[in-house]
């Protein structure tokens, strides 16, 4: 079953002409764990800053969950509508808040009650190996528990699909191994659909269950991780 | 990085244009002189400067002024001189009354001169021991309101504030600055303490208000917002000039009566000054019946003290007016006693 | 080593600038005649008049103080982060009388209430009350309000471009951009939001030009009163020290306020995209709101200006009795904002990284001179330099150079800080392990780093320097005033026209360097991450 799918998707910025993105079209199952591979600056997180809704497509459909999420210049259904957890490159946790505080903003605003909402904090803290944390803020946690915050942050409100953009680029080797169990271990437990940036072929190759493989502006080849060299042709660069 | 070097290299550019600009104006504008006067001036900067600049093109000598204001409550000249004493930078403090040339004398800031232009001005408005000399007056009168007040009911005596006829109807400057604690202690010295004070005290009850200065104290009258203030000639003269509905009324001019106060400008030579030559060539300047003829055909209007000095019809000759006898130096001694008295009276809201 | 001689160095020159003038009045004020004595103090911190005029300045800048920030903040918030229509342009419209003097604004609000244009319109029984109003309290605090609005609007700008996007981003995930904003933006820039209270605050509680003219005894009355009716620098100072008990309670409150607040994790990014603000149906009533803001409180008391100061004449009359004085105002504001943005940069680097111990002192004393009238900094500064040995000092503009320096370091240090809180310390240390100095770490990574944060100090120092009365007053060398201190000279009896040239010259000249600045360095970057 299709949860995201983008429709001949282009976008460029501002007034540089050449195009970041140019009609792009990609389908997501529900559960899959995809990985977008490619090098930087070829327009990776466009990708998900287009199904996260921080930007809006120039041509083309998004579609999250069997709904129009953005098409032409009407439709646009806002981020928060759209059930997606994000983990950012540089984390993003709130300095201000405490690691309960940065879990329970979510839900919050999500409208959970509050003694839900802290049998939830306590739940998810416990499930990503935080638990007795809850009290610390961003700037007191090593690297690696900060990375466990952020997933926790954004698998807390349970959604859909969980977008990770280069999260483990900063973590040295074993770090970096240890979280991606984490993240496979988590994905096993709760379900979610996973799509996944990264740079990283050896990154890429543990994670998905399906990689695209995308260079300037368009997608090269989208293949099954068990086949690294065929091509399966469904989605070519026109 | 490269933009703030940028703006930097355009900064420094402009910056150097403005030296050169300045450069070249000194060098060809002016003649390269080494004379120089410094002078501090708390009579309206509108009327000192265009008479320093007279003084500069006729002499040659470069004028460097210190422009104070009392409208807006600065704090300038006078506080500079009393901090600079140990090491003057001045050479002449241009005083708009004579009260601040006595607190000067009195603290050893200033020092005589004599100046020959002095001849011919009354000896009331100079320091007998050449302190200051005073030139080009002022006269505190009513600006009444022609409006609010017929030709025939005009007050014509200082009393006239206390005067229940009035009462709620009458403004005065704050009796604590400038020229309006001048008189205030110059009635002390004429009507004596108890008198004086009797009438600050009528002033109270008799609901006058307050305003900041005469400035806006003759503004008021002018609106109409008050009956009648007691100003200084130059504020009257400038609202009929601006073609207010007012006139100016000189108080207590009957015989017998106490007669008009008169505020003369005062030339003071400060001890110490950097430059004793051009500070008398300028003390000079300033006393001449011709500074007074310009000073009385410009808008403050002053009242020349020479005799016989051309002037425009607004104003009386100084030896028309009743003029109300004072010694200067008592007048000085009088405010500084009676100041902890007027700053109470003041903030009593 | 070299790192704590050259702060320490930093340190000592802005004390000899700023605190030692003061020390040395605060000296003269507790002796008579060689001997100690708290006469001085007596007089005035017994007064019971003293306390209700303290009162009333509480007053005065608490609710001027609240109303900037309630105004401020949302403003710069849609300046800021939104595209909102024409933002530029009123950005520059509600900066306009930050520049002029407060005082003037104050006679041309009184002048307009007063006028018969207003009463022809309305009405005389309205211009009755709001002549009323205006002078008292309510007129004060308008004018200040006026005045002071952009500090906030613009730091709220300032420091909404530090903030990391991503941060915002992750709150847009889950929640719509009211509660990104409530939870996540305006805590994150608190700091700067403290800072702008804190400026506003200290500036209407010294203001005395405004409320003397509209009738509202505030506490700087006494010290000035001391000065101009008694020349009496002893009580004038006692009378000015209770400022430094307020000065500490303010930073007690700021450090209070963030106390607790998590170490910012700083993070890099060029990114910054305006919050997809959508304000639906409300655009367009918001954009007439704020229209109607700067029509009352900008545009029309310029436009009483504009009026009456129409006509070719008068300006060919202000600039040629007040072009010396443009030229030498903005040399000086020039100096002066670069000699503020050097010395801001070292005291912001040392009180961000505490490389001193008593960083904290440093803090205080560079606010206190802010907090401080003019009138005692610029007679302690008369006192200190007036001798025959440093006349090339006194005697000269580098006196003004050197008031600007010790009364508006606190702006430019504040901000610089500011700005340095975003550099990882990691970006030093990778310098330091490279084998680089402490001079070129700061010349080569730390100052470029923070440039951003240095162009933002420059405008604050210009514009501070540029629109300095008190103390230049006091300071100025003969013949070498500043335009506003000629435009205050000039008004005693001079014509309206001249001065309201004068004034919209003064807008004029500020606006355009600090304009193009403001282009050159282009804060408002929108830049995607790819």
């Amino acid at each position: 079953m299709k949860i995201i799918e983008l429709n001949r998707v282009s976008k460029s910025y501002g007034s540089n002409t050449a195009k970041v993105l140019s009609d792009i079209s990609m389908e997501i199952n529900r559960g899959e764990r995809i990985v977008i591979l490619g090098p930087s600056g070829c327009g990776k997180t466009t990708i998900l800053r287009l199904i996260a809704g921080f930007i809006a497509p120039d041509s083309g459909s998004i579609s999250i969950g069997g709904h129009l999420a953005a098409a032409g210049k009407r439709i646009f259904l806002p981020p928060e509508k759209r059930n997606i957890g994000m983990v950012f490159q540089d984390l993003a946790l709130w300095p201000h808040l405490t690691v309960r505080g940065n879990i329970e903003f979510p839900l919050k605003s999500g409208g959970v009650p509050k003694k839900k909402r802290s049998e939830k904090i306590e739940e998810i803290l416990e499930l990503v190996g935080m638990k007795g944390l809850g009290g610390r803020k961003p700037g007191e946690l090593s690297g690696g528990q900060r990375q466990r915050v952020a997933l926790a942050r954004a698998l807390a409100p349970e959604p859909a699909v969980l977008l990770m953009d280069e999260p483990l680029s900063g973590l040295d080797v074993e770090l970096n191994t240890r979280i991606r169990k984490e993240i496979l271990r988590l994905h096993e437990k709760l379900g979610f659909t996973l799509l996944y940036v990264t740079h990283d072929r050896e990154e890429a190759f543990s994670i998905a269950t399906r990689i695209v493989v995308i260079s300037k502006g368009g997608i090269n080849r989208d293949k099954n991780p068990g086949l690294p060299e065929t091509e399966t042709g469904q989605q070519e660069r026109n | 990085m490269k933009k703030l070097l940028y703006f930097f290299v355009i900064v420094s550019i402009l910056a150097a244009g403005t030296f050169l600009i300045r450069y070249s104006k000194t060098k060809t504008g002016r003649k390269r002189t080494e004379q120089t006067v410094v002078v501090y001036v708390s009579e309206d900067q509108v009327f000192s400067e265009p008479v320093l600049k007279d003084f500069e093109k006729e002499t040659g000598i470069q004028v460097k002024a210190v422009y104070d204001t009392e409208e807006a409550k600065s704090t300038g000249t006078m506080n500079r001189l009393i901090a600079e004493k140990n090491n003057p930078q001045a050479d002449v403090y241009w005083a708009n009354e004579p009260i601040r040339a006595e607190v000067l004398k009195q603290k050893g800031i200033s020092a005589p001169y004599f100046s020959p232009n002095a001849k011919g001005i009354p000896s009331m408005f100079r320091d007998k021991d050449g302190f200051w000399t005073g030139f080009s007056a002022r006269a505190r009168v009513f600006i009444v309101n022609r409006k609010n007040v017929k030709s025939g009911e005009m007050p014509k005596s200082i009393t006239a504030y206390t005067d229940s006829r009035w009462k709620g109807k009458a403004v005065i400057a704050n009796p604590l600055f400038g020229t309006t604690t001048s008189e205030i202690a110059a009635l002390y010295t004429v009507w004596g303490e108890e008198k004086a004070y009797g009438f600050m005290m009528g002033l109270k009850v008799n609901d006058v208000a307050v305003s900041t200065s005469n400035g806006e104290s003759a503004d008021f009258v002018a609106a109409g917002r008050y009956f009648f203030s007691l100003v200084d000639s130059d504020d009257a003269v400038n609202r009929i000039r601006q073609g207010k509905d007012v006139v100016m009324v000189y108080p207590d001019q009957k015989a017998g009566e106490i007669g008009c106060f008169i505020v003369p400008n005062a030339a003071v030579l400060i001890k110490g000054a950097p430059h004793p030559e051009t500070a008398r060539k300028l003390i000079d300047y300033l006393l001449s019946r011709e500074t007074e003829r310009k000073l009385a055909f410009a808008d403050c209007a002053q009242i020349p003290l020479h005799p016989g000095v051309e002037q425009p019809p607004e104003l009386k000759p100084i030896n028309k007016i009743r003029v109300m006898q004072v010694n200067y130096a008592e007048v000085a001694k009088k405010m500084v006693e009676i100041q902890p008295f007027l700053k109470g009276w003041a903030e009593v809201l | 080593m070299r790192k704590r001689i050259f702060l320490t160095s930093v340190v000592i020159l802005l004390m000899i600038a700023g605190l030692l003038p003061v020390l040395f009045m605060l000296a003269k004020s507790v002796t008579a005649d060689g001997c100690l004595t708290l006469a001085a103090y007596k007089g005035v911190l017994t007064s019971r008049r003293q306390w209700v005029l303290m009162g009333h300045s509480m007053a005065l800048a608490s609710l001027v103080t609240v109303l900037t920030l309630v105004a401020g903040v949302p403003l710069g918030i849609l300046f800021g982060k939104t595209d909102f229509p024409f933002r530029r342009l009123f950005v520059f419209l509600f900066v306009i009388p930050l520049l002029i003097s407060p005082y003037i604004i104050a006679v041309s609000w009184s002048d307009l209430f007063g006028g018969g244009f207003l009463a022809g319109v309305l009405g005389p029984h309205f211009t009755t009350v709001a002549t009323r109003l205006l002078f008292g309290l309510p007129g004060c605090v308008l004018v200040l309000f006026s005045t002071f609005l952009p500090i906030p609007m613009v730091l709220t700008m300032v420091f909404l471009k530090s903030v990391n996007p991503r941060l915002e981003e992750a709150g847009r995930l889950v929640s719509g951009w009211r509660g990104v904003l409530k939870n996540i933006t305006i805590p994150l820039i608190l700091p700067g939001i403290l800072l702008s209270a804190m400026l506003v605050f200290l500036l209407s509680f010294g203001e005395f030009g405004v409320p003397n003219f509209l009738r509202y005894n505030v506490f700087p009355v006494e010290s000035f009163t001391q000065f101009s009716a008694f020349y009496n620098f002893k009580a004038a100072t006692a009378a000015a020290a209770p400022l430094a008990v307020l000065t500490l309670v303010v930073l007690a409150a700021e450090f209070y306020l963030l106390r607790g607040r998590g170490t910012e994790i700083p993070s890099f990014s060029d990114s910054s995209i305006p919050l997809p603000i959508n304000f639906g149906k409300y655009r367009k009533i918001l954009f007439f709101s704020v229209a109607l803001a700067v029509f009352l409180l900008v545009i029309m008391p310029l436009a009483v200006l504009l009026i009456q100061s129409a006509g070719f004449d008068s300006y060919a009359e202000a600039f040629r009795k007040g072009g010396d004085s443009l030229l030498r105002s903005l040399l000086y504001a020039v100096f002066g904002a670069t000699l503020l943005t050097i010395f801001g940069f070292f005291t912001g680097y040392l009180i961000r990284t505490r490389a001193l111990r008593f960083w904290r002192s440093v803090d205080f004393v560079t606010i206190f001179l802010f907090a401080l009238p003019g009138t005692v900094l610029g007679i302690g500064l008369v006192t200190l330099w007036n001798r025959p040995l440093t006349n090339f000092i006194y005697a000269t503009p580098l006196i003004i150079i050197l008031g600007y320096l010790a009364r508006y370091t606190a702006l430019t240090s504040r901000i610089s800080a500011a700005y340095l809180g975003q550099i990882p310390g990691s970006m030093e240390e990778a310098a330091r392990i490279a084998g680089a100095g402490w001079f070129r770490r700061m010349a080569l990574i730390v100052a470029p780093l923070a440039k951003n944060g240095l162009f933002a100090g420059w405008i604050a120092g210009y514009v501070f320097s540029l629109r300095d009365t008190a103390v230049t007053m006091l300071v100025y060398p003969a013949g070498h005033d500043t335009l506003p201190v000629r435009i205050f000279t000039l008004m005693a009896n001079g014509s309206p026209r001249l001065i309201a040239a004068l004034c919209i010259i003064m807008v004029a000249v500020t606006i355009i360097p600090a304009g193009i600045l403001w282009m050159v360095s282009n804060p408002v970057q929108e830049k995607e991450t790819i």
